[in-house]
């Protein structure tokens, strides 16, 4: 009746495993904390193994049950003790756990272990360590050595049961998931009681069904037990929890004999199917059939049925959609609230853009229901009327024709701005062309200008020259005969002449610039 | 699981994970050995096995102790490979009860340990305890 584990209950569990293992070797009692194991020879809950009701499902399954995780009463959980379907493959097999491999580990040599059971090994080595398998020398400066992503990948992928199989959980999947089942949505885990005040642990799945920690007396056998063992005390071990059937006095269960009497038992006396419109004939459970032949209403009765199921679901997609047009009629008149009072108190926003609505000034006097918002109309006093608010459909039709008027216009804009652009943009080019002509004109003249400059730098230099040379020639035929200085001078003057033509040219063109 | 075991071996008794029996046989025709079961008592301590099991030969009516120079008659095998010095984690009960095999059909001498006498008469320790010397290499 222990329904709370004893934490170092693992040799039995073991025990329990032992057909299941591939190779003839007692399993490692491993001793890396307890894990809390549900043995079926002293552990059942809520009877038959079945899956989780619905509603313990949507519970366990509620974002609340995330927040549950601290309340887990379970040390983490040891994947080795987990079982494995199908028997895992015997490469990827611990050699010394003999379970597939926790914490993959791989030594230089190969050899791979769990990480835990490596380091128990090597914990019983004194000096160097070596492979378990190989007895090679372990450098644990460089080993172990990375494990190949590959075996990651089929370790992850083992399908594995839950834990808390024997305690009526179905879940069975692979084996990456089974830490997330175990703390969110196992309703078999045991999680703290919600009582805040409760030492006690419950399964997740009975978390909402409030503190169950209290002592209650069976009504049967009148012994005082915990809430929630009563129903399992009622099903197993209550002296009085068998009673015979008062109609068929078949012997069963208290708690399931009402449910044998409303569905099954075949002496109970059962109304005809047809009750439902209106036949009131009872009899035992084995003549109904006999009956419903021939009872006309007991034919009908399943077309009423399905006409009943399907006028409910009708009213409740009523429903549903009468809270919808109640949500968008909500949503409207908040809208129009909005709309409205800007309206009255900016009167300048509406002539800015009634000119552009076409329905604005001549078709909205004419349709009655189509009226403008009190703003915009002429007299400006007409808004302190304050008439009742228009219909929905007027003043969306508004909205919408002013939004029209103002995607027109905003086109319009768009347009000048786009034309305008491009003339600025020509404007810009022209200008451009000339500034650039008159460059070219300025560079020119420069580099004419700087050719001139040079001619007359050499000029000058060339005329330095000859006169010096001029000078000495000429004081020479000074002191030698007067008649031989003529030619002489002539001669210089006709060499001197050249570079003083050409200087005046310079000069012309100097002027002409 | 019986069908994974080598033949020759035979498990006779694996309740719990203290104790386990284990039939052994001597395959090919030895006479020493031949006709003879004898009967593996395995012990195993909470460390197992990262420690060595405590595996002596138990010896009853009909299951006697095999002759072996390592062999004592009272059932204490001399083998580093059940000594810590020599055991590895990797070692399970099929692959100790091989070793045996092998140690036994590999064996012509119908002898035993020397000082056999005194050492049955006279030990009270544990087999795990026992400080072998182990010296032949050639089992």
């Amino acid at each position: 009746m222990s329904s709370t584990p004893l934490p170092n209950d693992r040799r039995s569990r073991a025990s329990s495993r032992a057909d299941a293992l591939p190779v003839s070797t007692p399993p490692l009692p491993v001793s890396t904390g307890p894990a809390v194991v549900f043995d079926s020879s002293d552990f059942v809950v809520g009877g038959p193994p079945c899956s989780p009701s619905p509603l313990a499902l949507r519970a366990s399954h509620s974002p609340s049950s995330k927040r549950r995780k601290s309340l887990r009463t379970q040390a983490p959980l040891d994947i080795r003790l987990l079982e494995y379907v199908p028997k895992c493959d015997s490469n990827l097999v611990c050699l010394i756990c003999q379970c597939p491999f926790d914490i993959p580990t791989m030594l230089a040599c190969d050899h791979v272990f769990c990480r835990e059971c490596l380091d128990h090994a090597f914990r019983v080595q004194d000096g160097s360590k070596r492979c378990p398998t190989c007895r090679t020398h372990v450098d644990l400066k460089k080993e172990p050595i990375p494990v190949p992503r590959i075996l990651f990948s089929m370790l992850e992928d083992l399908m594995v049961k839950c834990p808390n199989t024997k305690a009526g959980c179905t879940w069975l999947n692979k084996r990456d998931g089974v830490q997330n089942h175990v703390d969110l949505y196992c309703g078999f885990s045991t999680v703290e009681c919600p009582a805040g005040d409760c030492r006690f642990s419950v399964l997740q799945k009975d978390f909402h069904k409030g503190c169950l920690h209290y002592t209650v007396s069976c009504e049967l056998c009148y012994t005082s037990i915990m809430k929630k063992d009563l129903e399992e005390h009622q099903r197993t071990t209550c002296a009085q929890r068998m009673i015979q059937c008062p109609h068929c006095e078949v012997e069963m269960l208290r708690l399931d004999l009402k449910a044998h009497i409303k569905d099954v038992c075949q002496f109970a006396p059962t109304a005809c199917p047809g009750a439902i419109v209106g036949c009131g004939h009872t009899c035992d459970r084995r003549f109904v059939p006999d009956h419903a032949k021939t009872c006309s209403m007991a034919t009908m009765a399943p077309f009423f049925h399905a006409q009943k199921t399907r006028l409910d679901e009708q009213e409740a997609a009523q429903k549903l959609l009468q809270r919808k047009v109640d949500i968008l009629e909500g949503g409207f008149a908040n809208i129009s609230n909005i709309v409205y009072p800007t309206n009255a108190s900016d009167d300048s926003s509406f002539p800015v853009t009634n000119p552009l609505d076409p329905n604005a000034a001549d078709s909205l006097p004419e349709t009655p229901d189509f009226r403008l918002p009190p703003a915009s109309f002429p007299p400006p006093a007409a808004s302190t009327n304050n008439p009742p608010p228009p219909p929905f459909d007027s003043s969306t039709h508004h909205l919408l024709s002013l939004h029209e008027s103002l995607r027109d216009e905003v086109g319009r804009i768009a347009n000048d701005l786009a034309s305008v652009e491009g003339r600025t943009h020509l404007l810009i080019l022209n200008e451009n062309q000339r500034a650039k002509e008159e460059m070219l004109h300025a560079s020119a003249a420069i580099n004419s200008l700087r050719t001139q400059v040079h001619w007359l730098l050499s000029a000058r230099l060339q005329q330095g020259r000859a006169s010096a040379s001029g000078g000495g020639g000429a004081s020479a035929s000074a002191g030698g005969s007067g008649s031989a200085s003529v030619p002489a001078g002539s001669s210089l003057g006709s060499a001197s002449l050249g570079p003083l033509r050409r200087l005046s040219d310079s000069n012309r063109q100097d002027t002409k610039l | 699981m019986q069908g994974h075991l080598p033949p020759g071996i035979e498990l006779i008794k694996v309740d719990d994970f203290q104790e386990w029996l284990v039939d052994l046989r001597v395959l090919d025709s030895n006479p020493l050995y031949e006709n003879e079961v004898y009967r593996l008592k395995f012990t195993f301590g909470k460390n197992y096995p990262i420690e060595a099991p405590e595996v002596v030969f138990a010896k009853d009516a009909t299951h006697p102790i095999p002759w072996h120079p390592h062999i004592y008659s009272n059932g204490i095998i001399c083998l580093d490979l059940l000594d810590n010095a020599g055991w590895s984690p990797v070692h399970n009960v099929e692959s100790i009860a091989v070793s045996l095999q092998s140690m036994l059909t590999g064996n012509s001498k119908k002898e035993r340990p020397p000082g056999d006498e005194n050492f049955v008469k006279y030990n009270t320790q544990r087999p795990k305890d026992i400080n072998f010397l182990f010296h032949d290499n050639s089992v």
